[in-house]
């Protein structure tokens, strides 16, 4: 039986298993006694990139076996904490998404390219912190302010998504919120405006931290992982093609309804 | 005999002829790939289940009934012979136009999401001409029933006394009561079996293990797809039997009445002039479903009109032609007669379009109770109540609209209460005027839970997006003519209620009757006595004089309290209907979180849930649950004519129609606003999917669901049952009675 190394990103942490990705998300979202749920945000990790990052490698060997009747092992956590950080962002060969009944789409990761738009946009950062954020900067720009190491307020590198500000990118007091599920809509308004009037001002805080869980299908254009050497795209597949490749995914993903 | 009655078994037999037309056309559609047959036959053999279970429970309760109604016929002689067996061939035809409409819908729907896979319109004409089997065949077993039984018993009746006219058609109207308790176990069972699978199938599925809908892996996805079936198929099919039958025989019985001194000749043409007009309605009917076809970029809006070419030409047709017909037949006041006709028409598209206009997305009256989303589930609850009481007003008065120009153009333009059975007369025919179309009207009832399960079938078998963008265009529709059709039912409910209540006071009459051929006298409330001989003066009392007999005022007590009983009632079986939907979908909540629980795999997908075992519980509850408003409804007219007697009985059924009617109004509208303020979020307004508008949406949702699918059309046919079980115990009332 294959071993498989995840970085999860909720919570954070560097997990064995010798599920493959299908079922590790189906294990992870919804428990083995199928009784809880909740979404899971993970990657596959490259073993050897990180030979030399301080893991305990070595337990993957000794204690993720195979149980006596033969089930495969679900999960060995190596580490918690500060995990995301050692990782290199080459390591990242895969993201799951997991939706909260267990259903898996997996993105393979691309060099990130700017779409040149001109628009306000709204970050979720998921791993190490979880503030939602505007801002005036791209993907890019907004991954190499938030791990300026000459900045006070920094994190070694991030995972963050960009989620859809529908009639509200250029226009903060649009009469039609349309399909954004957002709670507090007034308050988001008011911080797109505030942004909207200092210009010299790059981000502004909506949400101290994630309260509820990221519905996928606000997400814009992809999740992200970025430092200061650069950034690292796994963008989400077009509606239509998730409509026509990913449906059951997409289906689970439009009924969730959050925590 | 005269000709124009052979019409009504000719337009039969082509009714049923082109329903099994449709049927082999829909048959010889391929169900698709494998999964769509495996999860076709899941849903078949639910319904299948559903019905056997039903049958025995309704088929017990039939028998039963007839037993008695023999002992009261034969051992007491308090009524007619012929009662027993009229009671029980209605309940076998209504059963029997469920069990065909229930059981080509289930065929139907991998059909349709089949042939939704070549075409737009393939999809629509798969499904509408699905439901016109149901349509045609419930007016077509409607018109061979009445057909039958009015040959028979002229046979050895006769037709040349003006009395045994009356008694042929009063005689006829006790079917309909065969066909009401039908149609209240097949409607109420139904409703709470459909009402039951969805909140649990919601509750557990959707919110709890965060599953779609229509997901495989829910258990009692099958179940809820059954229900669409029992419920709004073979429920909607027998309610509107009934309603269809009821119409007709009533409108009889009130040209028998009316015309029992006019001559043989001109009381038999009042008699079958209703028959004449279902028939002519039915041929139209079969004509309109030939006009139902739409573009393949058709648009809603361009659906809608497809189906609205089909029932209005066909309205448009009987309003012509029935001119043609009742000149022809030489009927008495003939063009008052065709504008009471007229108005009956105009009356339901009236209700029909209120309907829409409270109930559909595309208005403000659902787009405020969606915008009242923002602010929490508590005022979407207030909005949706609020919205629905509002819409009472359009539909009551549409109908006394209706009533009233129907009295005035039957009674030969007058409102004086001298010619009160003429004015009756053209009540009854404004409401056959409303259910003439009912041929094509039901189709595309019918049609919705069709594409419905069609769309089900195609989410669950992974069809191509545009497949299901398809299905999900004619499932909306369905949604739009589903409330189009609950509007109908309700409408004319109310209509016929008046036409029976008239009908009620004609056996009323053949009780006292039946009292003076025993040798005996009878003496009114009023002390005016009628000795037993006296039965040419009994003859000649009309309806206004048996009122002031029996002193049906306002203030006679007898009359407040049955009114208060009735109106009272109306309530009750709604309370009743409602818990019973709340305790069954408590049920189902259980088995659906033990299947997660105990079968792992379910989530997984590894393992199959067990549909069969959800399908039993909502079936076993379903049973159980409508017995008590099932009970509620045949003992009262029975209780209250035992006490009170005649006023009583009439006071009740004034209450029932009433409060009855108003409240079914309100409940089905209500239920349908907040069903499509859901489906208007879940279009991606005011946050959409996910949101917290969302969330309360579904609150109301799942409040608005025994609303509309199981108290709400259930409580016409309460109105319609308890007048039927007042008539035929009628006989039973006017010799027994304690105060």
């Amino acid at each position: 039986m294959s071993t498989y190394l995840y970085l999860s990103l909720i919570p954070e942490a560097l997990v064995a298993s010798m599920l493959a990705p299908d079922d590790f998300g189906l294990y992870y979202a919804i428990g083995s006694a199928k009784r809880s749920r909740g979404q899971a945000i993970f990657f596959s990790v490259d073993r050897d990139k990180i030979a030399d990052a301080g893991f305990p490698l070595a337990d993957v060997e000794a204690r993720c076996v195979a149980h006596s009747d033969g089930r495969p092992k679900s999960s060995l956590y190596l580490s918690i904490y500060r995990v995301l950080e050692r990782i290199p962002r080459d390591a990242l060969t895969a993201l799951h998404l997991a939706t909260d009944d267990g259903r898996v789409l997996t993105i393979q990761p691309q060099e990130f390219v700017a779409d040149g738009e001109e628009r306000t946009h709204l970050y979720q950062e998921i791993c190490p912190v979880t503030p939602r954020i505007v801002s005036h900067l791209n993907p890019a720009e907004f991954a190499g302010f938030i791990t300026d190491t000459d900045r006070n307020v920094h994190v070694p590198r991030i995972a963050f998504t960009e989620l859809t500000l529908g009639n509200l990118k250029n226009d903060p007091d649009h009469h039609d919120i349309d399909n954004l599920p957002y709670p507090n809509i007034g308050h988001l308004r008011d911080c797109l405006r505030e942004l909207a009037k200092a210009p010299d001002k790059a981000n502004k805080t909506v949400l101290r931290q994630m309260t509820q869980e990221v519905l996928f299908r606000t997400i814009r254009n992809g999740v992200f992982i970025g430092d200061s050497t650069g950034i690292t795209a796994f963008p989400l597949p077009t509606r239509d093609t998730l409509e026509r490749e990913h449906l059951a995914w997409w289906r689970s993903a439009q009924s969730t309804f959050g925590q | 005999m005269p000709a124009w009655f052979w019409l009504v078994p000719v337009a039969s037999v082509v009714a049923l002829g082109a329903a099994y037309g449709f049927f082999r056309e829909m048959m010889k559609e391929s169900e698709g790939t494998e999964t769509m047959a495996r999860i076709a036959a899941h849903v078949r053999a639910g319904a299948i289940a559903y019905l056997k279970q039903q049958y025995k429970v309704v088929g017990t309760v039939l028998v039963s009934l007839t037993l008695i109604f023999c002992v009261v016929a034969y051992v007491f002689h308090m009524q007619n012979p012929w009662v027993p067996f009229a009671f029980l061939t209605g309940g076998m035809f209504s059963g029997l136009a469920g069990f065909i409409g229930m059981r080509t819908a289930t065929y139907a729907s991998a059909r349709t999401a089949n042939a939704a896979r070549r075409s737009l319109n393939a999809g629509l004409r798969v499904a509408f001409r699905s439901g016109a089997v149901m349509g045609l065949t419930v007016v077509g077993l409607g018109l061979l029933d009445i057909s039958i039984w009015f040959f028979v018993l002229t046979h050895f009746y006769g037709t040349n006394d003006a009395h045994q006219v009356v008694v042929i058609t009063t005689t006829m109207l006790t079917f309909g009561m065969g066909a009401a308790v039908q149609s209240l176990f097949a409607r109420v069972g139904g409703g709470i079996f459909t009402k039951a699978a969805d909140v649990g199938a919601d509750l557990v599925g959707k919110i709890e293990a965060g599953i779609p809908e229509d997901d495989p892996r829910n258990p009692a996805t099958i179940a809820d797809n059954v229900g669409d079936n029992v419920g709004d198929v073979a429920g909607m099919g027998a309610d509107l039997y009934e309603s269809y039958v009821g119409v007709i025989l009533a409108s009889a019985a009130l040209g028998a009445a009316a015309y029992a001194s006019s001559g043989a000749t001109i009381q038999l043409k009042a008699v079958i002039a209703p028959m004449v007009i279902g028939a002519l309605g039915t041929l139209l009917s079969v004509v309109g479903v030939f006009f139902v076809r739409t573009g393949e970029k058709a648009t809603q809006k361009q659906l809608l009109g497809a189906l609205g070419r089909g029932v209005n030409g066909a309205a448009v047709m009987i309003a012509v032609a029935s001119i043609f017909v009742m000149r022809a037949m030489g009927l008495e006041n003939m063009w008052g007669l065709w504008l009471a006709l007229l108005a009956g028409l105009l009356t339901g598209i009236a209700i029909g379009q209120a309907a829409e206009y409270f109930t559909s997305q595309g208005y403000a009256p659902t787009q405020r109770i969606a915008a009242a989303t923002k602010t929490g589930p508590a005022t979407v609850i207030i909005g949706g109540l609020g919205e629905g009481m509002m819409s009472v007003a359009i539909p009551v008065m549409a109908v006394v609209t209706g009533i009233g120009l129907a009295y005035f153009f039957g009674s030969g333009f007058s409102f004086g209460t001298d010619t009160l059975s003429l004015g009756l007369y053209g009540i009854g025919m404004a409401a056959v005027g409303m259910l003439s179309t009912l041929g094509i009207t039901l189709a595309t009832d019918a049609y919705g839970p069709i594409a419905d399960n069609a769309g089900g079938n195609a989410e669950m078998s992974g069809l191509d997006p545009e497949v299901r963008r398809r299905t999900d265009a004619l499932d909306s529709l369905g949604n739009t003519t589903a409330a189009t059709g609950k509007g109908f039912a309700i409408g004319s409910a109310a209509l016929t209620g008046i036409a029976l209540m008239a009908s009620y006071l004609e056996e009323v009459k053949i009780g006292i009757q039946h009292i003076l051929d025993r040798g005996l006298g009878y003496t009114f409330p009023d002390h005016f006595h009628l000795a037993s001989t006296a039965t040419d003066q009994l003859q000649s009392l009309n309806l206004m004089q048996m009122m002031t007999h029996y002193e049906v005022v306002l203030i006679n007590p007898k009359v407040i309290i049955g009114m208060f009983t009735g109106a009272m009632l109306a309530f009750v079986f709604s309370g009743i209907t409602m818990k019973a939907v709340g305790r069954a979908a408590g049920q189902m909540v259980d088995e659906v979180r033990r299947q997660f629980r105990e079968m792992p795999g379910i989530m997984a997908g590894t393992q199959d849930p067990d549909y069969a075992r959800c399908v039993a519980i909502s079936t076993k509850a379903a049973q159980r649950e409508m017995m008590l408003p099932s009970i509620l409804a045949i003992a009262a007219p029975v209780v209250m004519g035992f006490i009170f007697g005649v006023p009583g009985v009439l006071g009740l059924l004034a209450g029932a129609a009433a409060a009855g009617f108003s409240l079914s109004m309100f409940m089905a509208n209500a239920g349908g606003a907040w069903d499509n303020a859901k489906k208007y979020i879940e279009e991606g307004h005011h946050g959409g999917k996910g949101s917290e508008s969302h969330k309360a949406a579904v609150i109301g949702d799942t409040v608005g669901d025994p609303f509309k699918d199981t108290a709400g059309p259930g409580l016409n046919i309460l109105v319609k049952l308890m007048a039927m079980e007042a008539i035929v115990v009628a006989g039973v009332t006017v010799a027994i009675s304690l105060v």
